[in-house]
């Protein structure tokens, strides 16, 4: 794929005496979407709550497909959600970030994995220290 | 009231952030050059390694130790830090961000139950970015400071101090047991002539005439004397001052002894630093150059070079050919230089400058320094540069970072991974 990001021109003359006009002063018919106009959407405003706290991750294996989530894909982490049953979290597990859901059992909170050829782990003691945060949205692409 | 958040071993615990099987394991992180430890967790500092040591003496205990090295990752300590100031922002209007892991803030003692709020900012960058800080409270900066010495130093304190929560006795106690050294804005140069004085600890400076200290020694210190007092002299900065000048300068993996080969890296530094200062849309009315040999090697010489532009400008063409140029004849063949450097300064706001067409240089209408920004934006930094080699250098010329962790908040192909395994 070519995408022209600009040129330069050697031998261009030289600039001149020349004034841009701003929009603002421009003579004629100004557009009526102008007062309405607060900009584009910005992607940040919806899927970054707070940025401080935001952290984008990759995902790595095939233990999340039940929750849609893939190999490959990438997701959103805000660290300071307070963890609920039925998130998806990253979990420190063996010194690793491990996606898991939190969930619970007979025997207390579990760190679930979303496919059966994956086995789910018990939680013990200090929960809050084995969260590293809670996946709010993944970014899974439609294109290769 | 000021408040004083300090992060505890910050670069280290920022390697932590993305990599938790550190945690609990001595880190150590190394300066540029992989050459010596520039922030230690504090299990290494229960091994003896110390702020400075050098990575060579203890890089064969390193296994044994189950320590852990790490280059300089600039980038992630850079984000994780502007995160932790943004979010300490939040507790209170008037903020100043002191250095890169720390922020005094001004707090209405009346109105806040210091403790409460010590602990609550502690949890929250814990959670939120990852990282432990201690909290000091006191009237003054130098005395929130100290507090905060104190929050880390103790262990029962929990990572909160307040210094108004002791007695006059207790104060002068503490005050009693710290030499003037480690009073913050005391050098240890001071520390002797203060010494000549009577004056070794905290207590007795605080007790000393201010007076007669002025007269000594000047009204910085007296300032500090009133300081330990109580009495706050040292206001909060929280307007962020516009940068002076942008550096670009490094360590050369391996001496260079070619001129030319030290202009084309001084043209490659020069477009880092005006790609740098475009981005904060300044430009600049001087540019300084400097190479140098190694100052532990026999025969130490530096060369400097200087040019001056008739008008400020942005433009990387000029900048450069200004920076490879101003050392011209300058530079001895056969030196080994080991160092090079590039500074811009005279600094202004590019809208505070309208240029008259006649003064404007041949290559601002050209747009070259947009396209190069908008190409660095869209396929990375160092993909288009000037001159044969653009903005690349050879691996021997790039700081050797052997252990760097991923650049994890600012490059999206080095994200951290989350198994799902």
């Amino acid at each position: 794929m070519l995408l022209v990001l600009g040129q330069v021109d050697p031998e261009a003359p030289p600039g001149g005496a020349f004034t841009p006009v701003s929009a603002a002063v421009s003579a004629g018919f100004p557009s009526p979407a102008q007062d309405h106009y607060r900009g584009p959407i910005d992607l940040n405003e919806r899927y970054i709550l707070d940025k401080t706290s935001t952290f984008v991750l990759n995902v790595a294996g095939d233990s999340m497909i039940g929750a849609g989530i893939y190999d490959g894909d990438q997701i959103i982490v805000d660290r300071s959600i307070r963890p609920d049953y039925g998130d998806v979290v990253v979990a420190i597990v063996d010194g690793e970030l491990t996606l898991k859901t939190l969930a619970r059992s007979d025997g207390g909170p579990i760190l679930k994995a979303e496919n059966p050829r994956f086995r789910s782990i018990p939680l013990e003691g200090e929960q809050e220290l084995v969260i590293w945060g809670v996946v709010t949205w993944n970014m899974h692409p439609h294109r290769p | 009231m000021i408040g004083l958040v300090d992060a505890n071993s910050f670069y280290a615990s920022c390697e932590r952030v993305f990599d938790p099987k550190l945690e609990g394991r001595p880190v150590v992180v190394l300066s540029n050059n992989d050459g010596c430890v520039v922030s230690l967790s504090a299990e290494a500092k229960a091994l003896g390694v110390k702020m400075g040591t050098p990575w060579f003496k203890i890089r064969g205990a390193a296994d044994h130790w189950g320590l852990v090295a790490r280059s300089s990752n600039y980038e992630l300590y850079g984000d994780l830090s502007a995160r932790m100031h943004e979010l300490v922002g939040r507790y209170g209007a008037f903020v100043e961000e002191y250095s890169i892991d720390e922020c005094f803030l001004h707090v209405n003692a009346e109105r806040t139950d210091l403790m409460a709020l010590g602990r609550e900012i502690r949890a929250r960058v814990r959670r939120h970015v990852g990282l432990p800080v201690s909290v000091g409270f006191g009237p003054s900066k130098t005395l929130a400071k100290l507090a905060n010495h104190g929050a880390k130093r103790n262990t029962r304190l929990a990572g909160v101090c307040d210094w108004t929560s002791y007695s006059a006795e207790q104060q002068a106690r503490i005050l009693d047991s710290y030499p003037t050294s480690e009073t913050w804005g005391i050098a240890s140069r001071l520390q002797r002539r203060l010494a000549e004085r009577n004056i070794h600890t905290m207590l007795q400076l605080r007790d000393a005439d201010p007076a007669v200290i002025k007269k000594t020694f000047g009204v910085v210190v007296q300032r500090t004397v009133y300081e330990l007092g109580g009495i706050s002299c040292i206001e909060l900065e929280p307007e962020r001052k516009t940068k002076q000048q942008i550096i670009s300068s490094r360590m050369f993996g391996h001496p260079v002894t070619d001129p030319a080969t030290v202009e084309h890296v001084l043209s490659v530094y020069a477009q880092r630093a005006t790609a740098r200062m475009r981005r904060e849309r300044s430009v600049a009315g001087l540019v300084s150059t400097f190479a140098a040999s190694s100052p532990y090697a026999d025969g130490y010489t530096s060369a400097w070079g200087q040019a001056a532009f008739a008008m400020p400008t942005d433009d990387p063409v000029a900048i450069a050919k200004a920076a490879a140029a101003s050392l011209r004849d300058r530079l001895r063949t056969g030196t080994r230089y080991v160092r090079a450097g590039v500074m811009l300064s005279a600094l202004s706001p590019a809208s505070s400058h309208t240029f008259l067409p006649l003064f404007q240089p041949d290559y601002d209408h050209r747009g070259v320094g947009e396209l190069l920004d908008r190409v660095h934006r869209h396929h990375g930094e160092h993909t288009l540069g000037l001159g044969m080699a653009g903005m690349r250098l050879g691996p021997g010329f790039e700081m050797r970072r052997e252990m760097l962790s991923l650049r994890a908040t600012t490059h999206w192909g080095e994200l951290a991974t989350a198994h799902a395994a």
